[in-house]
């Protein structure tokens, strides 16, 4: 059994090291329901105002954001377009307000700041408005 | 087709008559091309498949 186990997480973490895990930090999902923590319209995370945030915290959004620059920059260089195009590109999905958007990243509940830069949350009532710069 | 000829016939003379030396002058200024404002919606229309790609291939990020 425990070799079982051990195996099993021997696996699980070649897998983590090897593939993108499936669920965000623990830490950030926590502080994004709290809303100390939310989706910008520029593709990156940001820290809401007003909240005493722990240094712990604000290492990790650095670090989700330091990677998800690299994905952008990466994926803007073999489309031959800018990084903060790749990132607004992903904003996009991310700001889905369709339920049923398999992208869409920005819960009931959870704050995001829009691309005038002013924070606000999502209410059920209230689909969220997409950035102007997405298009159809 | 056409230009395929036409770039084969112009390497044939530019074979023929050796090396013809093209001199290139670097304008002073740098040129700018500012069409970002133009067609930066159609730009992130066009990444939509590639963002939807980058955001299920790194669910630890998003």
């Amino acid at each position: 059994m425990t070799r079982t186990f051990s195996i099993a997480a021997a696996f699980a973490a070649a897998l983590a090291l090897s593939a993108p895990a499936s669920a965000q930090d623990a830490a950030v999902a926590q502080a994004r329901a709290s809303g100390a923590v939310g989706e910008q319209a520029d593709g990156y995370l940001g820290l809401t105002p007003g909240g005493s945030v722990s240094a712990d915290l604000r290492g990790r959004v650095d670090q989700i954001n330091i990677q998800r620059r690299a994905l952008y920059t990466r994926r803007a260089a073999e489309r031959s377009v800018s990084v903060n195009e790749m990132a607004a590109a992903v904003a996009c999905e991310i700001f889905q307000a369709d339920a049923n958007a398999p992208h869409s990243r920005i819960a009931v509940g959870e704050r995001y700041r829009d691309e005038a830069g002013q924070w606000r949350q999502r209410t059920s009532a209230a689909p969220i408005p997409a950035p102007s710069f997405c298009g159809g | 087709m056409r230009s395929t000829l036409l770039i084969a016939a112009l390497s044939a003379v530019t074979f023929a008559g050796g090396c013809i030396p093209v001199q290139i002058q670097a304008p002073d200024e740098p040129i700018e091309i500012n069409l970002n404002v133009n067609i930066r919606q159609e730009v992130i229309v066009r990444l939509e498949r590639d963002a939807q790609e980058l955001l299920e291939q790194n669910g630890n990020l998003f």
